[in-house]
């Protein structure tokens, strides 16, 4: 019961709390406090320490409590960093917004974690909707026309996507009749159980319904617009959390029909459909790096592109799966630290176009070296983690049944590096047009710790590879039948 | 008693298909509200307990009092304009949903013949699904847009119930708050919506691109 208080509970109590309690600096002492909580219990659970028991709808196993931990992980940065960010002068019309950031985020982490935790469709759906409930209002925080317009279609786009996913499930219903399942509850492990028996067409076309609905949220193309537009207006910690966390609840909707769809004659048809979408992304990804102009809608193409990669590494199978596993860890560091610093370089230039942004090194060095090395972490330059799962994938594909994938997937990848190296080299190092030359001095910041310590948490994690992470996704692989 | 109701649902569909009042749609999503009680409580009226009214009783109370009159309220505090502005007329909408209802329906027998599912529930469901489906892609105002999508989630719950989903009652409730919630936040929005835009319709969001 501890830990489904410490898990749900809590944080539900809390945004109850920051709504009554105005005052920023406790609402931040307390939301932190429970990220804290988070944190220490699902890396407990995570390494075997402490053992759960949750109640019915509820359970633990490989894949939730990795999700988990990254969501923790994730969570706890984007908190710690809140209530510096919230003390940063905004327009008149945003401070409206700030009354309700933590009331929203604890929310989230409520509704986040039932969602990874639960055992049971339907539990599962009920809360990924409500993760985007409480997203949608984060999205308007600056209180201005583009955010607006965001929440809107993010709010729509992902509601009908959801809706859809819901069909997904009854459908999943409709392919357990006349078999032992039926007449009994929608639990993910009875039809991973019974996989065997279901109707094959009910089931192929739940999962279509639940891919591309979730694809919505997952940011798959070409489900992915509302996605990128909520990315990039979005407050950064906001578009952290998103990139990082949320984008990877609706991945795991995908995995579990994904683990029921394993053991019947659809499973070839499912991975095709999986490596489709991801081939799509990556496709959408380079296709708009070429003209995108807004340095955070760059970095929302970003994540399109690497949940692509997850996707291609889910539906190749094999060595690929374990790298995109490993891929969804380090791509969820990597996004906090790329969002975090792109938030400082809006905050200096009040802009968010590339083409107003020039001498981010000399106007703010430390942002500037740190965007630099989160996008080479990103683009999988050594040591960061995301060069070995790449790798991991890479090698999977190459030795799967689809190699030819693999070219590829590596004409898209580069033609993506080049671009946003482009886009990037310009912003740190080309000159304004009637700029003085000035070197700035740049007081060391939070997010600049921050920062510093998720790079060192990069390479490091990827340097020593612990045991037990690699324990704990080899586990994975296991439940999903995949042979090394 | 269950093809009778999901036949009405049908027609509501049609009305909605042809009118060109927004107030209409809101009427429409009273009525398949009651329509949609009425299929749940069925099983009630010979083995009566208290707790199976629950569902019945919430689905009373959101779909048909609160959601509507939320978003009648909505209309009349922007002052939306009464008529629905269509990107494609009446006509040619009306044939175009006929068939795609005649497939659907032609679809759910042919598939009711290798799994046991009530063919008219089934198919006017998934008429549903379509035709909110429809409305969103077809019509400029974005007030019609979250009747569109209630339209769909409505056809989604009759969906449920011919292929007798075993939601428990606790999920089905959430279900329902969260389609209350997602409609609220889209009220809400669309409030700033006619404060920061011209107008209420989809062509005036158009800022984000690349």
């Amino acid at each position: 019961m501890l830990e489904f208080s410490i898990f749900i509970l809590l944080p539900l109590l809390t945004a109850g709390f920051c709504y009554f309690v105005k005052d920023l600096r406790i609402q931040y002492s307390i939301s932190l406090a429970v990220a804290v909580l988070h944190l220490g219990l699902s890396l407990l659970v995570f390494l075997g320490l402490y053992h759960t028991q949750l109640p019915t709808f509820f359970s633990v196993d490989s894949l939730s409590k990795f999700f988990l931990l990254i969501l923790s992980n994730v969570y706890f940065w984007v908190v710690l960093v809140s209530f510096s960010y919230l003390k940063r002068p905004v327009m008149p019309k945003a401070e409206e917004g700030k009354k309700y950031y933590f009331l929203l985020i604890n929310f989230y982490l409520t509704a986040n974690s039932a969602a990874m935790l639960s055992n049971h469709f339907g539990m599962y759906w009920v809360a990924s909707e409500a993760t985007t409930l409480s997203v949608a209002p984060l999205i308007y925080f600056y209180r201005n026309e583009e955010s607006l317009e965001a929440m809107w279609k993010y709010l729509f786009l992902v509601s009908v996507g959801i809706a859809f996913a819901f069909i997904g499930i009854l459908l999943l219903t409709l392919s357990a009749k006349g078999t032992g399942l039926e007449g009994k509850q929608l639990f993910f492990w009875e039809f991973v159980r019974n996989a065997a028996q279901l109707n094959p067409i009910w089931l192929k076309a739940s999962f279509i319904f639940i891919f591309v609905g979730l694809s919505t949220k997952i940011g798959i193309a070409p489900m992915h617009s509302g996605d990128i537009d909520a990315t990039s207006n979005a407050p950064s910690p906001i578009a952290a959390l998103m990139s990082g966390s949320l984008r990877l609840t609706a991945l795991l909707g995908v995995m579990r029909i994904f683990l029921i769809i394993r053991p019947t004659t659809s499973y070839e048809f499912a991975k095709i459909l999986l490596i489709i979408g991801a081939l799509l992304s990556l496709f959408v990804a380079f296709v708009f790096m070429f003209k995108v102009n807004n340095y955070k809608r760059m970095l929302a193409y970003s994540s399109v592109e690497h949940l692509g990669l997850i996707s291609l590494g889910l539906g190749v199978g094999g060595l690929a799966f374990i790298g995109a596993m490993y891929h969804a860890f380090y791509n969820s560091i990597a996004k906090v630290i790329l969002f975090l610093t792109a938030g400082n370089i809006h905050r200096s230039y009040k802009s968010r176009e590339v083409g107003k942004v020039y001498s981010v090194l000399t106007r703010i060095p430390k942002t500037g070296w740190l965007f630099l090395l989160a996008f080479l972490a990103i683009s999988g330059i050594p040591p960061s983690g995301i060069f070995f799962s790449e790798i991991k994938i890479f090698e999977g594909i190459l030795f799967s049944d689809k190699p030819y994938l693999l070219a590829i997937v590596l004409f898209f990848l580069l033609f993506i590096f080049i671009n946003m190296g482009k886009i990037i080299f310009n912003m740190l190092y080309q000159k304004g047009k009637d700029e003085k030359p000035q070197t700035g001095t740049e007081k060391f910041e939070l997010t600049h710790f921050i920062s510093i310590v998720l790079l060192i948490l990069l390479a490091s994690v990827a340097i020593a590879s612990p045991e037990i992470l690699y324990k704990n996704i080899i586990s994975i692989t296991k439940d999903f039948g995949m042979n090394l | 008693m269950e093809n009778v109701l999901s036949i009405l649902f049908c027609l509501s569909l049609f009305y909605v298909v042809v009118t060109s009042r927004v107030k209409a749609y809101v009427t429409v999503l009273r009525v398949q509200g009651i329509i949609l009680a009425i299929l749940l409580m069925i099983p009630f009226i010979y083995h009566f307990s208290i707790f199976g009214i629950i569902l019945p009783a919430t689905l009373l109370l959101v779909k048909v009092f609160l959601i509507p009159r939320y978003i009648n309220k909505v209309i009349l505090d922007l002052d939306i304009k009464r008529r629905i502005e269509p990107t494609i007329q009446q006509m040619v909408f009306l044939p175009i949903v006929i068939a795609s209802m005649i497939v659907i329906f032609l679809a759910s027998n042919i598939l009711s013949k290798s799994t046991e599912l009530n063919v008219i529930p089934f198919a006017s469901g998934f008429s549903a699904i379509v035709i909110g489906i429809y409305i969103i892609m077809f019509r400029k105002k974005l007030i019609v847009h979250v009747c569109g999508f209630l339209i769909l989630e409505n056809g989604i719950f009759l969906f449920g119930t011919a292929v007798a989903s075993e939601l428990p009652m606790m999920i089905e409730l959430g279900t329902l708050l969260d389609v209350f919630v997602v409609v609220f936040l889209m009220g809400i929005a669309l409030n700033r919506i006619s404060n920061t835009f011209e107008g209420f319709e989809i062509t005036d969001l158009g800022r984000l691109k690349d």
